[in-house]
């Protein structure tokens, strides 16, 4: 039996939607592969939607919304671009980013509705199934995912993306506006943070383990491996629980 | 900031687990400090403790301490400044001199000696501090309450 | 131009705090700028001190606690300078007040501004060991206690105007052009350490292990990144081995580093390791060095003790270059033994003691305030008075003229302010401000009526417990009349409501629960004054700092715990009285006890300033110490500098000079001495009265027994030496002069160094090469202590052919007098046994203590003295002049061995520390103090031993008999006697028997 994907589609209520209905009226033709659900706007989708899909085995994600400019609440397709950046940016880790995609139909596109759709199944077709998919899940890629989602949900990341298009399309609170490169930066240096932190935090909750252990479970530099304890504990999450020999041991709080 | 705060509202305790009363004396300088630092730093430590501030680790008698027992505290604590760090150049070396004697007599009379203990924390130690206190709550934990003496909390 | 009662003082680390708080209690009007976002500087980063081990955050806090509250000073952070103009006694300072982007008058520094900031900005105050946010606070304890946003991190998200309920953040606060008249500047910027620049062989910045020993101090701290834990950076293991190296940007005449000696490292890097090894116990530490430079008081007894019983290894070595093991990131270090054998050892962890640097802005600074730099760009000071710049009427103090310890910046500070004393006291007091306020209602005898405000502090508090569950519990306590809660009760609003309800419901006892009363207790006390109540008819209860903030995540145990808290204030309001502070007169008097050049110099300035001064001087003449030295090292004349004190002295009619005197009694306390001095060859007996005192009594030079000295005339002392040269020309027809260093120091019986010795030398033997180039001088040596700028000297020496050969403490030289010739035997590592023929044999001999007459001052003034016989200060970082007895200082040799220089700053600095009670008519005392109830005090006397502060005495009282008397001026309230006694004689008032009895008992 050939590979079917699992694919879920977020639609805009205005025009996404819309034109997946007129898809049918036209009685568009296009596989049966996407499973719908309908959300006012783009910029709704909580990038923790996608992820929580894509932890529970989905193969690809969907995101469609109004053209930009069209947008039905002015600029929430814009919010969705942010976000969808930062998910997408976040699946490069355990190399998932091909597998959600954001893409604009409009109310009266209905044969485009048909052609991208079948694209995007075509697509994750080739992709083949998700590893963590089916009985045999990936752990590794599973406790990525897993670490990807609370980074995505942290006060950090929600804030800088949450302001993104405010910071450059127009100006911040002193008048000015931020460079976009310099921006990037901050959005790039957060996210592998975060994502690392996370993993950190994962890690020590299954089990209380030193600096060097974690650096080899995890692959990271046991010298990041400790700023991030530290950042952790002061944010309260993380504490020393004892010294064994020379190798302080720290826990999850 | 307000998820933690409704989180917390959430996590109302339930469980009926003793909870011992501890008095702790602190002296102003280094340890109320201290204890003052764990809290900016926002380092957690067990609500066992209530704290009466003092200006020197030296102004507390041994009656206080007799006293809170009998009043039904389940443990005193007392902190002062690591020895040569006195505010007052040598309060806390009178009072180590002091509390090391009346330690002693408390044992006789047949009180844990766990019940009183007596630490040092600088002004820079909030950490420790923190550690101290979970150390000392485990310790008066362990023993059960204070039923010698009337209870009056 | 008119001379203005104002003063500047530029830096606000521990000099400069101390400058200001030294000319504030003086009477003139300080505006303290710094240029970062809080005071405390340097020192508010270390975690320990030299070389008591002092914690440095519990000593330097209160300080600067009270530079931020004091009335008469102005404190502005983040500024910039922009312009100077003016002239001594009258200058105009034009400075930007950079924005901090946040309201100060607003902030309640409670921090959830920078919890919620999602740009990580570089911690500076960790040294980059931590992550930060861009909204910030300098580290926890700061004053003041404001956060700012850092602009350079910034990126304008708005995030924190939106969580911040004070309503503090305000994006549009604008920097501020400010324009400020003063009389004199006192410029204390301290320093800017050395940095190894990229592509150092010590592989600083390349190699995750090799830190710098700043980067260490932050290491160690229990406030610091690792919480006192001291792990390294690659791996987050503890470092067993752990190599510290010396003179990292010092001492290098490369042109990497700077060529001068950094003074403080040998020192910091002995506390350093011995604070490791105590942090942790595996910790074993390695100590490449040169030199050991433990010149200062007890140095030398603290690095015994560091080798002795923290197991510190010193190796006599310079390092210059470290290899990383790739594998273990292991850091090789390759070094030359002594006897010249190469070893290679692998440490786990590897600490560059740095020097210190001019500061950053020194160029600027110089520039701005036109005063000139010397050639390594510190501060250029005069050549007898180190605060002196060379523009008058401004000073410079700390590390801004030369590399320095706390002690000695600390002086300088008070030394700097003594002169500024000199120079304005006309104008003093003229800036000042006072409150006027109602007189206080009298409340003894009334039944409370107690007030108590709890505070939300936005979320702070009523985020994790029930406020108003609290509120109405507390409303219930008996004699409560109202229980209310804020949002910030320290709010300007909160006060004026707390004002009116003390008005409306005639409150009578005040409690606040909130935050901290050693930072917030002022505030209030303050508000219910101006309400007509007595300021200690108030009490905190601590609900934030140790609740709310401890146990953010027990909702109902941290409410149960605050409503404790609260009854127990309660509890002992009801039981507190209103204090009411004496009153004393001063009198306008100075003593001064010696007349070296340290007692000539205080006299002078206090003079100067109007005082009426007694010198008292043992011998026939003025001059002390001093007299047997011709020049010093830099080049100073000091024969002249003595006859021009002594001439000013003599023709200035305030000064009043007992020569030949001898003190019988000296009575009384701080602001009311009465002293007998008998004086003269005829024995004459004068009564005089007198406000402080300054001890300046000297030391003298050690005779020493060994090396032949009165033996054989070839072998003299160093003073003997110096005064061969330069009163004769005998040098020219010596071939060969050897000078034996140490002689009298550093040993069992005077465990300490002289601190000039090696100066002296090294000026002798330049002179002695200079008449007579061909004379041969050899140096016999244990460590050269030519510290900060001697070191140049030092090298010069060397340059100029004097040989310099190091001797073991336990193999000293062996002297053989053979007919006319002396030789001098010596072994030694590199060069095995040898033996040097000589002409002339000096012996640095060192400077000890006048024990018989301290032993007998001591007494008399009721003032301690060390293992060694000198005198020993309040406290050895933060109080070097004073003494624990008040209104008595000390100045000079009397303290320690040191320089001409340094005894002249402390002069200075014992002056400004007299003017602080001498400026005022009557000093007003400590409120919460010790009481005696006489009734029931047996005169046992245990109460005097137990008291630090000699404030305790026993008197025949005329109902009582022989009882305790507590003297209130000397008393500070600290309760070591009342702790003690056994009869419940001795109360403190504020933490009284009856209070703190309130606070246990559970019933209301």
């Amino acid at each position: 039996m050939s590979f079917e994907p699992k694919i879920l589609g977020f639609l805009c209520n205005w025009c996404s939607y819309a034109g997946a209905d007129l898809a049918g009226v036209s009685r568009i033709q296009y596989p049966t592969n996407m499973r719908v659900i309908r959300v006012m706007c783009s910029g709704r989708v909580d990038p923790k939607f996608i992820f929580h899909a894509l932890e529970l085995g989905i193969d690809g994600v969907f995101v469609m919304g109004c053209h930009p400019g069209d947008c039905h609440y002015l600029e929430g397709n814009y919010e969705a671009i942010t976000k969808f950046d930062m998910t997408q940016q976040f699946l490069k880790f355990i190399n998932f980013d091909k597998r959600v995609r954001l893409d604009w139909v409009s109310a009266s596109e209905g044969t485009r509705f048909g052609e991208v759709v079948t694209e995007f199944i075509n697509h994750i077709k080739e992709l083949g199934p998700s590893p963590i998919s089916g009985g045999n899940p990936d752990e590794d890629i599973l406790d990525k995912l897993k670490a990807i989602k609370m980074a995505a949900g942290s006060n950090r990341m929600r804030a800088l993306v949450g302001r993104e298009k405010t910071l450059l399309g127009s100006e911040n609170v002193y008048g000015e506006q931020i460079i976009e490169q310099r921006f990037n930066i901050l959005i790039d240096k957060a996210i592998k943070d975060e994502f690392e932190r996370h993993r950190v935090l994962l890690a020590l909750e299954k089990d209380s383990n030193s600096v060097k252990d974690l650096a080899v479970e995890l692959n990271i530099d046991p010298s990041i491996v400790l700023e991030h304890v530290l950042t952790l504990k002061t944010r309260g999450q993380v504490d020393f629980q004892k010294i064994k020999g020379n190798t302080p041991i720290f826990m999850r709080l | 900031m307000n998820e933690i705060t409704s989180e917390s509202k959430q996590m109302k305790n339930t469980d009926d687990e003793w909870e011992p009363k501890i008095l702790a004396f602190l002296c102003n300088w280094c340890s109320y400090a201290g204890a003052d630092l764990a809290g900016v730093s926002r380092i957690q430590y067990p609500p066992n403790i209530r704290v009466v501030r003092v200006p020197c680790s030296g102004r507390i008698n041994p009656y206080f301490i007799v006293k809170a027992l009998l009043d039904g505290w389940d443990g005193v604590l007392v902190s002062g400044c690591h020895p040569g760090d006195c505010h007052y150049l040598t309060g806390n070396l009178v009072a180590r001199r002091r509390f090391g004697i009346l330690k002693d007599l408390l044992e006789f009379f047949g009180i844990e000696p766990d019940r009183v203990n007596f630490m040092w924390a600088s002004a820079a130690e909030g950490e420790r501090f923190a550690v101290l206190i979970r150390k000392t709550t485990k310790l008066v934990k362990k023993m059960g309450p204070n039923k010698k003496f009337e209870k009056k909390w | 131009m008119e001379k203005i009662g104002a003063v500047m003082v530029v830096g606000a680390g521990i000099g400069g705090s101390q400058a200001a708080l030294d000319l504030a209690d003086s009477g003139y009007k300080v505006y303290l700028i710094e240029s970062t976002t809080s005071i405390g500087g340097v020192m508010a980063q270390l975690d320990k001190t030299f070389p008591t081990n002092d914690c440095a955050m519990c000593i330097v806090s209160p300080k600067l606690v009270e530079t931020g509250r004091h009335q008469n000073i102005d404190l502005s952070i983040n500024c910039e300078i922009q312009d100077v103009i003016g002239e001594a006694g009258n200058f105009t300072i034009k400075v930007l007040k950079k924005s901090l982007y946040i309201n100060p008058e607003k902030c309640t520094g409670c921090g959830v501004c920078g919890r919620e900031c999602p740009v990580e900005a570089i911690d500076v105050f960790n040294e980059g060991l931590a992550n930060y946010a861009a909204t910030s606070v300098k580290y926890p304890q700061a004053v003041p206690l404001v956060f700012a946003i850092d602009k350079n991190y910034c990126i304008g998200c708005g995030i924190c105007q939106g969580v911040c309920k004070a309503k503090a953040i305000e994006y549009d606060r604008k920097d501020e052009e400010v324009e400020i008249n003063v009389g004199a500047i006192i410029l204390a910027p301290g320093f800017d350490e050395y940095i190894p620049p990229e592509g150092n062989l010590y592989g600083y910045g390349k190699y995750k292990n090799v830190v710098t020993s700043i980067e260490f101090e932050r290491i160690l701290s229990a406030s610091g990144p690792y919480a006192g834990r001291v792990l390294r950076p690659s791996d987050g293991d503890v470092p067993e081995k752990v190599a510290f190296l010396q003179c990292v940007g010092s001492r290098d005449y490369t042109g990497k580093g700077k060529p001068y000696c950094s003074s403080v490292c040998c020192m910091y890097t002995a506390k350093e390791a011995v604070i490791a090894h105590e942090h942790m116990h595996q910790i074993q530490p390695t100590i490449f060095s040169m030199d050991i430079r433990a010149y200062g008081k007890d140095f030398d007894k603290y690095i015994i003790r560091a080798q002795e019983e923290y197991e510190v290894r010193y190796i006599r070595s310079r390092i210059s270059s470290i290899t990383e093991v790739p594998e273990t990131k292991d850091l090789r270090i390759k070094y030359e033994t002594e006897d010249g054998t190469v070893v290679e050892e692998d440490y786990h962890m590897v600490v560059l003691a740095v020097g210190l640097n001019p500061p950053n802005d020194a160029q600027f600074l110089a520039e701005k305030f036109g005063v000139e730099l010397n050639e390594y760009d510190f501060a250029m000071t005069d050549i007898f008075n180190p605060v002196q710049t060379s523009k008058p009427g401004i000073f410079a103090c700390g590390a801004f003229s030369s590399p320095k310890d706390i002690p000695d910046t600390v002086t300088q500070a008070s030394a700097a302010a003594g002169c500024v004393n000199q120079l304005l006291h006309e104008k003093k007091g003229t800036l000042i401000t006072e409150k006027t306020l109602p007189p206080e209602i009298f409340v003894r005898g009334q039944p409370p009526r107690i007030g108590v405000f709890i505070c939300y502090c936005g979320i702070n508090i009523g985020g994790f417990l029930d406020v108003p569950e609290v509120t109405k519990y507390a409303s219930n306590l008996p004699n409560v009349v109202l229980a209310d809660n804020n949002l910030y009760t320290c709010s300007a609003d909160t006060q004026t409501l707390i004002k009116d309800t003390i008005k409306e419901y005639h409150l009578n006892r005040v409690v606040v629960a909130s935050c901290t009363p050693r930072t917030h207790e002022p505030l209030f006390q303050e508000t219910i004054r101006e309400a007509g109540l007595n300021r200690y008819l108030f009490q905190m209860a601590n609900i934030r700092d140790q609740c709310s903030w401890v146990h953010m995540n027990e909702w109902d145990k941290a409410t149960e715990k605050a409503k404790d808290l609260v009854r127990m204030a309660v509890n002992k309001a009801r039981n507190i009285e209103a204090i009411e502070r004496i009153k004393l007169p001063v009198t306008q008097k100075t003593l001064i006890v010696g007349g070296g050049i340290s007692g000539m110099v205080a006299a002078l300035n206090f003079a100067t300033q109007g005082y009426e001064t007694f010198l008292i001087e043992k011998q026939k003449e003025l001059g002390g110490f001093a007299r047997h030295i011709y020049n010093t090292l830099e080049g100073g004349n000091v024969q002249e500098f003595i006859s021009d004190l002594i001439e000013k002295i003599n023709s200035n009619k305030l000064i009043r000079v007992f020569t030949q005197a001898e003190i019988e009694i000296i009575d009384g306390y701080i602001g009311n001495f009465k002293t007998t001095v008998i004086h003269g060859s005829k024995k004459e007996k004068t009564e005089f009265e007198h406000g402080v005192v300054i001890v300046a009594t000297g030391a003298k030079e050690y005779q020493p027994t060994e090396y032949l000295y009165g033996q054989n005339n070839k072998v003299i002392l160093q003073s003997e030496f110096e005064k061969l040269l330069n009163t004769s020309n005998d040098i020219n027809d010596k071939k060969s002069v050897v000078m034996i260093q140490c002689v009298g120091s550093r040993n069992d019986d005077h465990p300490y160094c002289s601190k000039m010795c090696c100066a002296e030398a090294i000026k002798n033997a330049l002179l002695a090469k200079q008449k007579n180039p061909n004379v041969e001088v050899v140096v016999l040596f244990r460590d050269i202590r030519t510290y900060g700028f001697k070191e140049k000297y030092y090298r010069e020496a060397r340059e100029k052919g004097v040989i310099f050969i190091n001797y073991e403490e336990n193999e000293p030289p062996e002297i053989i007098s053979e007919g006319s010739i002396l030789k001098i035997k010596l072994k030694t590592l590199k060069m095995g046994e040898i033996t040097i023929e000589s002409d002339l044999l000096v012996l640095s001999a060192g400077i000890i203590a006048k024990r018989e007459d301290n032993e007998e001052l001591a007494k008399m003034l009721k003032v301690p003295l060390n293992d060694d016989n000198f005198f020993l200060e309040a406290h050895v970082k933060l109080r070097p002049v004073d003494f624990a007895t008040e209104g008595v200082f000390v100045a000079g040799l009397a303290h320690c061995p040191k320089t001409i220089e340094d005894s002249i700053s402390q002069a200075n600095a014992a002056v400004a520390r007299a003017c602080t009670i001498l400026s005022k008519d009557e000093i007003e005392v400590e409120g919460k103090i010790g009481e005696i109830d006489m009734a029931r005090c047996t005169g046992c006397g245990m109460c005097i031993d137990n008291c630090a502060y000699n404030a305790i005495e026993l008197i025949d009282d005329r109902r009582f008999g022989r009882v305790a008397y507590i003297n209130s001026i000397l008393c500070k309230g600290c309760g070591a006697c009342a702790g003690n006694c056994r009869c419940a004689a001795i109360d403190i008032r504020g933490f009284t028997g009856e209070q703190i009895f309130a606070m246990i008992t559970g019933r209301n």
